[in-house]
């Protein structure tokens, strides 16, 4: 009841109206006071509704487990954390694996293979393909989060998540892509098919890398709040939205290559166009 | 002659292109025209414009003025032009309208000048205008009534024009009736042109002859001519005689006129008297033909009236009826215009000629058929034209009878004959032929009744029914009836088959006795026409006639009336007609028509002109013309020129006239050919009617036998009928005698059982009381048992009462005994009892008190509990809380140790690459040198170490918090930091050797132990260095170390050989664990002789042993 107090009275009718996410912030607010944050109602919340950007971050280090839903030792496993970040930092300049001069992407991702104790012999070896993806990732979160700890940490902590809770349900998400855009337009399949660009089109880009580097900013925050509080077939919606909203341009391309190009090669052609989610 | 040529050049320059020079011309002409008075300059102008109908001459004969365009007095162009009006007129009824104003001007103007006679005209021209002008009138009256009488109102209105109207039009009134129109149509309506679409030209001049009076005009249509012929004739005869109510209506003027045929036929009709006559007259007339047709005529069905008969044939056959009627009126009444040579004639003259007339086509009628009759009729008849021309002279009103305006085609045809062609008059002839031709082929294949559907026929039947009529009239006024009956059959005339004439002829042939003149009369037309010569019979018929005038009156009365009347009538009528006749002589005017004045002028002229070729010889011509017109020889020619134009032109509007007859003849035959097969149509029907009826006939007869038979069926089953109903009569009353007989029983039935269930009734009451009784005497053996037993008991209580009685009185004395000891016994165990009783009352309230005691004790626990078990679960909550936030803390503790696990190994990569890089530079090399330089190095370390190390190593475990092993990495971390110069100075590879973590040292320090104790002697020492370099206790190897040595701390120690073993056997445990590293020691054992520092490590067994002093504490 003190809740609901706080609450602006109108809400009930706001919603009963149709405005959706009018009191989001407020309820949001509400949720992160709670002594013990209660994770699975934080999940159902970022699935619902776009967080606030200004408690993103935090919705997110909850949310990935960064940060323990207790109040109370928050800073202190901030601390930890902190001091974890700095410690491999140090240790990666110290071994000469990263300068200062190195990107900050390719930082965490030796950072990332520290810790996971695939740190390569040199840096001078080539990537592998997961370390290409981590590399995205963390290139489209370092726009997103300002503070580098945390960037660092969301970053391996989402990676991580995609590695070992999707691991299961990504090799689906394609024929679930497919199957939705059947329902949605067959003929548009049916194009695909036939220019044999359905197998060829980027799904590592859309599933593996979340679209990273593919929507723009803003779009792409959205999108990972629902991929963050546990939900991946986010990914094949928006891949079939991506293709619906660019249908009469992907009709217009006849070969494979031409319409992986175009799809990969998105994000100028979405800000342009103004395409949100 | 020069003008004239000038005038021609003039013309010809007026139709020149050049508009100034026509103007001129123009001009000149009007200006001539006004100067000149003379018709010549307008004669030539019009004939250029018929020559070439230049526009310019009309213009100017259209602006002809006053003195131009009233010139021309010529009466015959005046008369050619009236005539052509008329003849147009019917032809343009809607067109002309415009200049109706001008007609009637026209009209206005001539007939003044009929009166006042302008110029030297001679009165034979003035004749023929006058009839001209008296055609017009009746077109003119005949087509616009109301505005022609409007007019005629206006114009003769004025007093200048009121001798014309007396003089010229007022005698024209008299031959016209009333017009219709007149009374239902008005001016506007006469103009409106949906009055003219309707009708024909012919249908005009028919309806323009309809209301003529004037015998000669008039059509015959309806038989307002009969009825005019008798009114124009005999109203002053008849006016003193008129006794009948029928006279009457022929005598006045409207109503005889106004009545309509069909109805003066119905008014015949419908008196009694008449019946029988028109009934015998037709079985007389027609004796072959079946006495239905006699009364059955085709006019009569279709409405219609008998069209004129066509000019060809008609004329000579009925010109005779008429020029009777012209020849006594002429004759009788003179000419109202005094035309000059005709001289009053005598009426029994004109009496006579009737005679004539009527028994010629009785004469001509004999032939049994029609064309020979009239093949044969024609030529006697143009013999008696000749034979009356002949006789002209000397007897001029018989020749004038004779000769009538209607005969007037064939005698012009003569005269033109005479003059140019004889073909006209052979055309003439054939088309009436032809005509007649068409007519009997038309009528004879209806032979049973053909001679009634000859246009003839229709004439005579209406006429035979008038004539009755009339006989009938005659019975009851003998004195005027034979006029009407003459009139008919004057109508009828020749060409009426033979029987229409049969009884006429008949009552005549029974009158032989009658008047000799009558026979005579009869025989002189036999003759006459037997016998053709003209020269000598005529003059014998004359005075045949002359003495027979009376007789024609005489055979009729004979036929309705006594002789005795006769006598007298005859007298009588005689005497008035006189006395009419000369009284209509002084009237004179009103009914002679201008025609009847221009025919006898024509015949006139005939005659005399005949007379004269026969009397005289040629050359005296003109001695003749003299003493006819009293005008100079020279103008002769010319006038007989004129005349003979005017003629020609009256010839041709009558033909006209005969043109459109033939027209309205031929339509109106078709009519009566339509009628005709209706006719058959419906005597068709009527046999087949016939035949239906027989079969009607047929089918009653067996009707009524079936009716018969029916009757007798119907008898039968009547019978049948009743003697059933008998039958159930007789069952139904024995059903009911039953019935009642059963009902009877049923009753007894219902009796019987009512008795018996009273019986029942009865025999349960009786068998209730038995049982009672039954019941009763069992209770009483009962009660009698009982009554017994109680007495035997009453007997033993007493015997027990006397007993105890005595026990009693025992026991009352032994009480007495007894009685004082009791007493106090029992109060002491009341009071005992008592205090009992208290004791354990309060006993029970102390338990009570307990209870509650424990009770509330209860309670209180068992909140306590609950408490106590609410804050279990709180705590545990917190717990589960706490736990979970230590937690989260140790996961990233662990997170962070795992990073620091992680990153030593990698450090340890690092540095074990490193030695391996070493090592390919060259181990031996460095081998030497190190030896010489470890001494030195390891001496200066020592102090260096001694200084500095102890502070940063605290600062290294404040900060990695007793984190043993890493104590020394920063320094050689920061020492390596540049690898590239790895391999070049042995200061710094000595330097890190001696800065390497504690597994190499220790590594070393077992086999460098032995070496260090023999050099520096001090076995002590050693073993705190070894415990000083172990790993760091986290650290798997550290672990392991710690356990060993911790042994070995325990036991002080002291075996010494252990340490050898001891790090033996690390080492290779080491080897085990870094498989890289394992041998890496085992070579640096030789390069590695110089022994660690004792003070360092002294240094790092305070360390570990602080350290583990505050490990164990």
């Amino acid at each position: 009841m003190t809740d609901d107090s706080q609450r602006n009275f109108r809400s009930v009718y706001y919603e009963k109206v149709g405005f959706r996410g009018v009191e989001e912030k407020k309820s949001l607010e509400i949720l992160l006071k709670d002594d013990r944050l209660d994770t699975e109602k934080l999940c159902t919340f970022s699935q619902r509704f776009p967080l606030p950007s200004m408690y993103r971050a935090l919705v997110w280090k909850v949310l990935l487990g960064i940060l323990p839903p207790h109040h109370e030792s928050h800073a202190k496993v901030m601390m930890y954390r902190k001091e974890q970040y700095s410690d491999v930092l140090h240790a990666l300049k110290v071994v000469r694996f990263v300068s200062d001069a190195t990107p900050q992407a390719e930082v965490y991702l030796r950072m990332y293979q520290l810790e996971s104790g695939k740190l390569p012999r040199s840096p001078s070896f080539p990537l592998e393909p997961e370390d290409e993806v981590f590399l995205a990732i963390a290139k489209a979160m370092e726009e997103m989060v300002e503070d580098s700890v945390d960037c660092y940490w969301i970053t391996r902590r989402f990676v991580n998540q995609l590695n070992t809770k999707y691991r299961d349900s990504l090799p689906q998400l394609p024929k679930a892509f497919e199957q939705y855009l059947n329902l949605e337009d067959g003929r548009l399949l049916t194009h695909l098919k036939m220019c044999s660009a359905a197998p060829k089109l980027p799904y590592d880009l859309w599933f593996k890398r979340c679209f990273a580097g593919c929507l723009p900013e803003s779009s792409l925050q959205r999108v990972w709040d629902k991929v963050v509080s546990g939900s991946c077939k986010i990914l094949v919606f928006v891949a079939v939205e991506i293709l619906l909203t660019f249908k009469i341009k992907v009709m217009a391309l006849s070969s494979a290559e031409k319409i992986t190009k175009f799809l990969e090669n998105l994000e100028t052609g979405l800000s342009s166009s103004g395409w949100r989610l | 002659m020069a003008q004239q040529a000038n005038v021609g050049e003039l013309l010809a320059m007026l139709d020149s292109p050049v508009l100034g020079v026509r103007d001129d011309v123009t001009a000149v002409f009007k200006e001539n025209l006004n100067s000149d008075r003379g018709p010549m300059l307008v004669n030539t102008l019009v004939d250029y414009y018929l020559e070439t109908s230049s526009q310019p001459a009309l213009h100017i004969l259209t602006t002809l003025q006053e003195p131009h365009d009233k010139m021309d007095t010529d009466v015959v162009v005046l008369t050619t032009g009236v005539l052509v009006l008329i003849t147009m007129l019917p032809m343009i009824p809607q067109s002309g309208k415009q200049h109706l104003l001008d007609f009637f001007d026209i009209f206005g103007r001539l007939s003044s000048w009929c009166l006042k006679k302008p110029g030297h005209v001679a009165e034979v021209y003035l004749v023929h205008l006058h009839a001209s002008v008296y055609a017009l009138f009746h077109r003119l009256y005949g087509m616009y009534p109301c505005n022609f009488v409007s007019f005629l109102r206006s114009h003769y209105s004025m007093k200048e024009n009121l001798e014309t109207f007396e003089e010229v039009v007022k005698p024209m009134m008299e031959h016209v009736r009333i017009h219709p129109e007149l009374v239902t149509g008005s001016k506007d309506h006469e103009l409106d042109p949906r009055r003219w679409k309707r009708l024909e030209t012919h249908d005009v001049v028919i309806e323009c002859a309809k209301i003529s009076l004037d015998p000669t005009e008039a059509s015959y249509e309806d038989g307002y001519s009969v009825s005019h012929q008798i009114s124009a004739r005999f109203p002053h005869r008849s006016a003193d005689v008129t006794t009948s109510p029928y006279v009457d209506t022929q005598n006045s003027y409207g109503c005889a006129t106004s009545t309509p045929h069909s109805t003066s036929r119905l008014m015949l009709l419908n008196t009694p008297g008449q019946l029988p006559q028109t009934l015998s007259s037709p079985s007389t007339r027609l004796i072959t033909e079946p006495p239905q047709a006699t009364l059955w005529s085709p006019s009569m069905v279709c409405g219609m009236t008998t069209p004129p008969t066509s000019p060809g044939n008609v004329p000579p056959d009925l010109s005779h009826p008429y020029s009777k009627v012209f020849g006594t009126t002429a004759g009788g009444k003179g000419t109202p215009l005094g035309t000059p040579a005709t001289s009053p004639p005598p009426a029994p003259l004109c009496h006579s000629d009737d005679y004539v007339h009527i028994s010629l086509p009785q004469a001509t009628a004999t032939p049994p058929r029609k064309e020979e009759r009239m093949d044969s009729a024609r030529p006697c008849l143009h013999r008696q034209h000749h034979l009356l021309n002949d006789r002209g002279s000397e007897e001029p009103p018989g020749s004038k009878g004779s000769v009538t305006l209607s005969d007037l085609p064939g005698f012009l045809g003569d005269l033109a004959s005479e003059e140019d062609s004889i073909e006209k008059d052979k055309e003439e002839a054939a088309i009436s032929r032809e005509l007649s031709e068409i007519t009997t082929a038309e009528a004879e294949p209806m032979v049973p009744r053909g001679g009634f559907d000859s246009p003839f026929y229709r004439e005579s039947l209406p006429g035979s029914q008038r004539k009755t009529h009339s006989a009938a009239s005659s019975a009851q006024g003998a004195s005027v009836n034979p006029e009407p009956l003459h009139s008919s059959l004057d109508k009828l005339g020749p060409d009426t088959p033979k029987q229409a004439f049969t009884p006429i002829d008949l009552p005549c042939g029974g009158a032989d006795e009658s008047p000799a003149g009558d026979r005579e009369c009869q025989t002189s037309l036999e003759t006459s026409i037997l016998t053709p010569s003209p020269c000598k019979i005529p003059p014998s018929t004359r005075v045949g006639f002359g003495s027979g005038q009376p007789p024609p009156y005489d055979h009729l009365f004979e036929v309705a009336l006594p002789k005795t009347a006769h006598h007298f009538v005859i007298r009588k009528t005689e005497e008035l007609l006189k006395k009419a006749k000369g009284s209509t002589e002084e009237d004179g005017v009103p009914s002679t028509s201008p025609m009847e004045v221009l025919d006898r002028l024509i015949q006139q002229g005939a005659d005399a002109h005949s007379k004269e070729l026969n009397k005289l010889p040629l050359p005296s011509k003109s001695v003749d013309w003299t003493h006819f017109g009293g005008s100079p020889p020279s103008d002769e020619i010319r006038t007989l020129r004129d005349q003979l134009l005017l003629l020609h032109n009256q010839l041709l509007y009558e033909r006209f006239k005969r043109q459109q007859h033939a027209l309205r003849n031929r339509r109106l035959l078709r009519k009566v050919i339509k009628a005709a097969a209706l006719e058959e149509h419906n005597a068709a029907m009527k046999d087949q009617l016939k035949l239906q009826e027989k079969d009607i006939q047929m089918w009653k007869v067996s009707l009524q036998k079936e009716q018969a038979r029916y009757s007798q069926l119907q008898e039968q089953r009547d019978t049948m009928v009743t003697k059933l109903h008998s039958q159930i009569r007789q069952l139904q009353h024995d059903r009911e005698e039953f019935y009642n007989q059963s009902q009877e029983l049923q009753t007894k039935l219902e009796d019987c059982r009512n008795m018996i269930a009273e019986l029942r009734i009865e025999l349960k009451k009786a068998n209730n009381k038995v049982c009672h009784t039954e019941l009763l005497l069992s209770q009483v053996s009962q009660k009698l048992s009982n009554s017994e037993s109680v007495q035997q008991q009453m007997e033993f209580l007493n015997r027990q009462l006397l007993v105890l009685g005595e026990v009693n009185e025992l026991y009352l004395e032994q009480l007495q005994n007894k009685h004082s000891d009791t007493t106090k016994e029992v109060e002491m165990m009341k009071a005992a009892y008592r205090k009992e009783l208290e004791k354990n009352r309060s006993h029970v309230l102390q338990q009570t008190q307990r209870l509650d005691t424990s009770q509330k004790r209860i309670l209180e626990l068992e909140s306590h509990l609950a408490k106590k078990d609410h804050l279990l679960l709180e705590q545990k909550k917190y717990l589960e809380d706490v736990k979970l936030q230590a937690r989260g803390q140790l996961q990233a503790a662990e997170s962070r140790y795992e990073a620091q696990k992680r990153i030593t190994q990698v450090f340890e990569l690092e540095i074990l690459d490193l030695y391996g890089r070493l090592e390919k530079d060259g181990l031996l090399k460095k081998l030497e040198e190190e030896k010489a330089e470890a001494a030195e190095a390891a001496e200066e370390r020592l102090d260096c170490c001694n200084d500095g190390c102890s502070d940063s190593m605290v600062g290294h475990n404040e900060e990695a918090s007793g984190h043993n092993g890493e104590t020394k990495t920063p320094r050689p971390s920061s020492t390596r930091g540049s690898s590239g110069s790895r391999g070049g100075g042995g200061s710094s590879s000595s330097s890190s050797e001696l800065s390497t973590p504690e597994k190499p040292p220790h590594q070393r320090a077992g086999p460098f132990s032995s070496r260090w104790e023999t050099t520096t002697g001090e076995p002590s020492a050693s073993i705190p260095t070894t415990v000083g370099s172990l790993p760091s206790s986290k650290s798997f190897l550290g672990m392991k170390a710690r356990e060993l040595f911790r042994n070995k701390s325990e036991s002080q120690c002291d075996e010494d050989g252990m340490t050898s073993s001891l790090s033996e056997s690390l080492k290779t445990e080491l080897s085990k664990d870094l498989g890289v590293e394992a041998k890496i020691p085992l070579n640096l054992d030789g390069p590695h002789p110089s022994p660690p520092n004792p003070d360092s490590v002294g240094q790092l067994h305070i360390m570990d042993y602080n350290e583990t002093h505050h490990e164990h504490s």
